[in-house]
């Protein structure tokens, strides 16, 4: 009759409703063409291998496909060569109690009792990146544009901003909404070196953490420059006036060196004999 | 004469005495009232310390009593600020202090005792803050169960099932005992039903032309749904708040996916890009602390240092794409140029752990181009690069001119060919070869 037909006819479109979405669990992303697709033998990042096709491994379960670099590895940088020696180890060491304070992992430490932030830092180490400065003609006048402090602040909007503040004042969302307390100001730090200035976003100082994980030795180089530019704001100036287009030219592009090497203090001189 | 030289060294020391008295007070006095503790303690020390919370330096509440009691001198304290090493030589208790915490305190011996004094006193004013109570926005775990299976039609349907049959059954019984049809008729259901589809022929067939059609809709449409995440949320370790990190604290997304930049996956942050912030913020309210506690077992972070001892975080991916397609999120978000916020919708509006956005919430997310088919699919990939248009500002940057160089060629080997890409106003991904197969499988 009639009602046999109704309930076929409703049996049959719940069991495909069902068919469709027979997923209720949460962590299952629901129904795939080909689940082998999605979760293959291939090295991929983020997935544990323990489970591949619904069986357990449980040898490989929490390997982790992305690992830790060797000790020492020097990662390629290209074959310029003022990038590649800006890449190579730092000579300066964090002070030894960064091990706990920073809990800084594969980090050769200085010796218990020195301080290479106040020592080494301050008197070795100057930034050893140019700034790459242009200089352009735009309708008969010389326009400058300074690429590396174009691109630091990039890197000062996604990594220093929340903390720091735009303006390096310390004044940052995290310090205005009251989560986060103590972060100086730029202006206040003009005795530091940019070694120190170096260190101190290398292997953290303070409160702040290392940022190694998260920035190549150039693009802190390039902060350190950023930073200073906030400290003083002539601090491109003589730079850029060093561009000089010449009769005929359109663009100049031109690596400028703020500061040179420092003068070695004499006592570490007599320290070396 | 000697008695003379004696005496005049003698009023010399009181008058240089005196004077010194003097300036001191002529200097601490009239400042005493001016120095402001607050901003100095800002300028100077809140880098460190804080009034309630032990930082890179131990809380300063009650510091000034405790020393105090512990010295029996009121400046000793002072002593202590401006010079550190010479306090540890001077009283006991300071050598004690000195080993508190691991890092050196800075000297301040241009902070002068007035000054120190006036820092001192602005602490003890401050009253520690109570525990803030968590608003809701707060990250708690308000994620609703929506779009569920809707049990709710299944039982309706049921009901009506069961109303039908129970309705007919009384009608056949009222039938027998009305005598119009005899309980002893043979007349099965089956054949009652072939008996009444022969008497009305033409509304069966119509009745299951459609009920077919319908059916291979409702098939075909379920077979669609297969392979689309949109809504995916898994469970994660930590139930993490985009809400506040990225929209309250204003956290750039790429502080924590760090590699977005530079690598095919955007990253997730390791845990010592939590500790960045988390070694000062512990949380508010027990609930905070409980999940702030699990970076901490993380970290290996014990409150004072750390130990060493570290445990992963198994986070569950979200968003999955198969293995026969290459996606590149540098390529995306450096040479492209494209927000993230495109694909992964306003994160900072999003209370809780990531999930698979459906189509009509990242239409709603201004700026981004619109789009039809289902996130995470081929359709949604291929019509965003049917409407991007390639933008040389991006490139600008990198000095390059990867795009412009393009462009150079595609005017130099076929002008008509880019006059027609130009004609719309703008050259998408899709005519610079964004639709070609290879360009993601491969």
């Amino acid at each position: 009759m009639k009602i046999r037909l109704v309930g076929g006819v409703m049996l049959t479109a719940i069991s495909v409703v069902l068919f469709g979405s027979c997923v209720s669990d949460k962590d299952s992303s629901g129904l795939e063409y080909m689940p082998d697709m999605y979760r293959s033998p291939a090295i991929e990042p983020y997935v544990d291998y323990g489970e591949i096709r619904g069986r357990e491994n449980m040898d490989l379960k929490m390997q982790q496909s992305a690992l830790t670099p060797p000790y020492g590895a020097i990662p390629y940088y290209g074959t310029n060569a003022e990038d590649v020696s800006m890449m190579m180890p730092w000579s300066i060491l964090p002070n030894a109690e960064y091990a706990s304070t920073h809990g800084l992992k594969g980090f050769d430490f200085a010796k218990v009792g020195e301080d290479p932030y106040e020592n080494e830092a301050k008197a070795w180490d100057w930034n050893p990146l140019k700034l790459e400065i242009e200089a352009k003609l735009d309708g008969g006048k010389t326009v400058y544009k300074n690429i590396t402090l174009d691109n630091a602040k990039k890197l000062f909007v996604a990594n220093c901003v929340h903390c720091h503040g735009e303006k390096g004042d310390g004044n940052g969302p995290m310090m205005l909404s009251g989560a986060y307390t103590g972060v100086p100001n730029y202006a206040d730090k003009n005795d530091l070196s940019d070694g120190q200035l170096f260190y101190s976003i290398y292997y953290g100082k303070g409160m702040m953490g290392s940022h190694a994980p998260q920035l190549n030795k150039k693009e802190i180089w390039s902060l350190v420059h950023y930073i200073r530019k906030f400290q003083d704001g002539d601090y491109d100036k003589a730079a850029k006036e060093s561009v000089v287009l010449k009769e005929g030219e359109n663009m100049v592009t031109k690596m400028v060196a703020v500061k040179s090497a420092p003068v070695v203090p004499v006592d570490t001189i007599e320290d070396n004999k | 004469m000697f008695r003379n030289l004696s005496k005049w060294c003698l009023n010399a020391v009181a008058a240089t005495l005196l004077l010194g008295t003097l300036s001191v007070n002529a200097q601490d006095e009239p400042k005493e009232a001016a120095i402001d503790g607050g901003g100095l303690f800002s300028s100077q020390c809140a880098t460190c310390h804080n009034p309630h919370k032990d930082g890179t330096g131990p809380k300063l509440s009650g510091v000034r009593s405790s020393w105090e009691e512990a010295t029996g001198s009121g400046d000793a304290i002072i002593d202590w600020v401006q010079n550190w090493e010479s306090a540890v030589a001077k009283y006991p208790y300071a050598a004690g202090v000195a080993q508190k915490k691991a890092t050196k305190m800075n000297k301040f011996p241009n902070v002068s005792k007035a000054e120190v004094s006036a820092i001192l006193d602005w602490v003890d004013a401050q009253v520690e803050p109570g525990p803030v109570k968590a608003d809701g926005s707060g990250g708690a775990g308000g994620s609703e169960e929506e779009g569920g299976f809707p049990w709710i039609w299944v039982i309706l349907g049921v009901l009506f099932i069961v109303i039908i049959a129970a309705v007919s059954g009384v009608r056949r019984q009222l039938k027998i005992a009305a005598g119009e049809e005899t309980s002893d008729d043979s007349l099965s259901y089956g054949e009652e039903f072939k008996k009444w589809s022969w008497k009305n022929l033409r509304f069966v067939l119509i009745g299951s032309v459609v009920i077919f059609i319908s059916l291979i809709v409702v098939a075909l449409q379920g077979l669609g749904r297969i392979g689309v995440v949109e809504n995916y949320q898994p469970s994660q370790p930590i139930d993490f708040p985009h809400s506040v990190h990225a929209g309250d604290q204003g956290i750039d997304c790429k502080y924590c996916h760090n590699s977005v930049t530079k690598s095919r996956t955007a990253g997730l942050p390791t845990v010592n890009v939590c500790m960045n912030c988390h070694k000062q913020v512990a949380g508010n309210d027990d609930e905070q602390k409980a999940k702030i506690s699990k970076i901490y077992a993380a970290a290996g972070w014990d409150g004072e240092g750390y130990t060493g001892k570290t445990n992963p975080i198994v986070w569950n991916k979200v968003h999955v794409l198969p293995d026969h397609v290459y996606f590149n999120h540098s390529q995306h978000v450096v040479v492209g140029g494209v927000d993230c916020k495109q694909c992964h919708g306003d994160m900072t509006k999003m209370e809780s752990t990531a999930k698979v956005q459906p189509i009509s919430e990242l239409n709603k997310v201004e700026g981004n181009i619109v789009l039809t088919r289902p996130t995470l699919t081929m359709g949604w990939c291929i019509e965003c690069h049917a409407e991007k248009e390639i933008s040389t500002g991006s490139i600008d940057t990198k000095g390059g001119g990867y795009y412009e160089e393009i462009h150079r060629r595609l005017l130099n080997n076929d002008e008509e060919l880019y006059n027609k890409y130009l004609e719309d106003g703008k050259v998408t991904v899709k005519e610079l070869g964004g639709w070609e197969c290879s360009k993601c499988h491969y």
